[in-house]
């Protein structure tokens, strides 16, 4: 059985036929620009397993890979494909699985595998509610909080078709940078949705490899790295007798309980996320220069707030937009300087509100804060935004 | 141009979302414009209802979704009924003549295009393309794009083998729009899924 997975996987990467980057303008799906964005970022293997909205996904991966030498595995279910991609990304592959929120509780016990072993992997969640495909963003918490044990997820929180493919590549530049599974956290409204999407030339398209070692295996060890760095790769069947355990371990792999590698480990794999926190957790500031009132956003929601934004804007009333393109790690410094600097700061989210309560806690009762939520299964309207900004005092 | 929203709506099976697929994607690559296409459909491979909707720009669209339409396309009484209140009073309404009998819930003041797609394909040889019928009827009307420029989209959305048919259908429909008498009628035809739609 191995051997014949081998020998097609050997096979495939003789087909290479298609091109791997489709450089040009597109009028494409949100899930299909996933896997374009993923197959420019260099993505090699994909396991997953069916569920809605998530499907494209997983389609579009099924056609494309094969074509550009890559494996393509529908997993039995979420846990195979999780683990399939874990094993994968150790062999060396560039892996991601895609899901969405019902079939995403399941990976998290591959998550918190991918967390130790310091796997770079990357998972897409289509986040859905209503037991079908409407809109939400409620898998907020569950993004940053899933897994056991201590960990710093990376996440990233497309607003349109063409941040799914733009942040679909700089998910694999990330999880490749810090050896961590990194989530791109999309939404119904935008992975069904169809726009415009510029593809660059290759060239043009940064990629980010994760730092093969250049020791020998018997001077290689898998887990020394700096106390907030990121150890150097070597792949699965290169003979490096690694062990990869979900266990504590040393710095030689070996699995080690003693509290002072414990301690050691787990101060060092959240560490190389966390003290990268401002490289890595960017926003899209509109407006604010001026602004007495910020409306606070992430994903989709973002879009309703700029139309809302505009309107504000011609009545004379000083808004402005934060995006935040990572929500986790949090931009802790970016937000609390939006409470230093407004008089009102707003989040805007399509949930019961949840990540409000982060954004209220940086502002750090330095300025007012509100909430404007949604939880119909559907993208707020920049009406219903005004409607609920109106009974503010700040911008009535 | 400012921003259009238009909503093409009708039961599963009858082509409703590759209708806004051809269309959006006609605009984007052949026209440069802006577009977000959404749509929302029951879980029946055919039946149920079924919407799309397109907004077009020639600036990027941020909230994709309008709460008033100003185009509604509607293939089916049912999705007359659903739609009609989200159109703008004084919007554009066509609807296929064959399947939509009763325009008594559309305002005066809307601009009404009584179309016959159905029975047009029909005669083409095939019903399941009244959806190209429809888009080359609302070309010609609303002239967003010519004939060209939906082929050329057509060809990225459609299989070859239907290719020909799908350019007829819009062809035909074209046509009608130029001539609101040209109304032929058999009752030939075979449902076999003509559109092929990929994606």
């Amino acid at each position: 059985m191995e051997r014949e997975y081998a020998k097609n996987a050997k096979n495939a990467k003789n087909v290479k036929k298609e091109k791997r980057v489709l450089t040009g303008v597109h009028f494409m799906q949100g899930n299909y620009a996933v896997v374009e964005g993923a197959l420019a970022a260099g993505c090699d293997f994909f396991a997953g397993y069916p569920i809605t909205p998530a499907n494209e996904i997983s389609e579009g991966m099924s056609k494309r890979l094969p074509g550009v030498g890559g494996i393509f595995l529908q997993g039995e279910d979420e846990l195979c494909s999780i683990n399939a991609v874990a094993g994968a990304s150790l062999a060396g592959a560039k892996a991601m699985t895609a899901t969405a929120s019902a079939g995403y509780d399941y990976f998290q016990e591959g998550l918190e595998y991918g967390v130790a072993v310091e796997a770079p992997m990357v998972i897409v969640d289509v986040q859905r509610c209503r037991g079908e495909n409407f809109a939400t963003q409620a898998d907020i918490m569950q993004v940053r909080w899933g897994p056991a044990g201590d960990h710093e997820m990376i996440v990233l929180a497309p607003s349109s078709v063409q941040e799914l493919f733009d942040f679909t590549v700089r998910a694999f530049n990330l999880a490749e940078e810090y050896r961590t599974p990194v989530i791109v956290l999309s939404e119904t409204t935008i992975a069904l949705m169809r726009e415009r999407l510029v593809i660059p030339g290759e060239d043009e398209i940064p990629v980010v490899n994760r730092k093969w070692t250049s020791k020998t295996p018997d001077d290689y060890l898998p887990f020394q790295a700096d106390p907030w760095g990121v150890p150097e790769f070597a792949g699965l069947g290169r003979g490096y007798h690694t062990i990869y355990s979900i266990n504590p371990h040393d710095e030689k792999g070996s699995i080690e309980w003693d509290p002072d590698a414990f301690e050691r480990l787990y101060t060092r794999i959240p560490a190389k996320v966390a003290k990268h926190r401002e490289k890595i957790s960017t926003v899209q500031r509109y407006r604010l220069d001026d602004a007495k009132v910020a409306l606070v956003a992430w994903g989709s929601e973002a879009r309703p707030c700029l139309d809302a934004m505009e309107v504000l804007r011609e009545r004379g009333k000083k808004v402005g937009v934060m995006k935040l393109d990572v929500p986790w790690p949090f931009p802790e410094e970016a937000v609390s300087e939006l409470g230093r600097l407004m008089d009102l700061v707003v989040t805007v989210e399509m949930n019961v509100g949840k990540y409000a309560g982060e954004i209220e806690r940086a502002c750090n009762g330095r300025c007012r804060t509100a909430r404007v939520t949604k939880n119909r299964g559907m993208i707020h309207s920049p009406e219903e935004i005004l409607e609920a900004l109106g009974s503010l005092e700040e911008v009535r | 141009m400012r921003t259009t929203s238009i909503r093409f709506s009708g039961f599963g099976g009858q082509g409703i979302i590759l209708s806004a697929v051809v269309l959006g994607d006609a605009l984007v690559i052949q026209r440069g414009l802006y577009a977000a296409q959404t749509q929302s459909y029951g879980s029946e491979a055919r039946g149920g209802q079924c919407q799309s909707e397109l907004m077009v720009s020639d600036k990027p669209i941020l909230t994709p979704i309008r709460a008033f339409n100003d185009i509604l396309v509607s293939m089916f009484q049912t999705a007359l009924d659903s739609y009609i209140g989200s159109l703008r009073r004084d919007g554009t309404l066509f609807v296929d003549s064959g399947l939509v009998g009763d325009l008594g819930r559309v305002p005066p003041e809307t601009a009404r295009h009584e179309v016959p797609a159905t029975e047009t394909a029909i005669a083409l040889g095939n019903k399941m393309v009244a959806n190209m019928v429809m888009l080359g009827y609302f070309a010609g009307v609303t002239e967003m794009l010519n004939l060209e420029q939906l082929d050329a989209a057509l060809a990225e959305n459609v299989r070859e083998r239907f290719l020909d048919l799908n350019k007829k259908a819009i062809r035909a429909g074209f046509d009608l729009s130029r001539d609101s008498e040209t109304n032929s009628r058999t009752n030939a035809g075979t449902n076999n899924g003509a559109n092929g739609g990929r994606r």
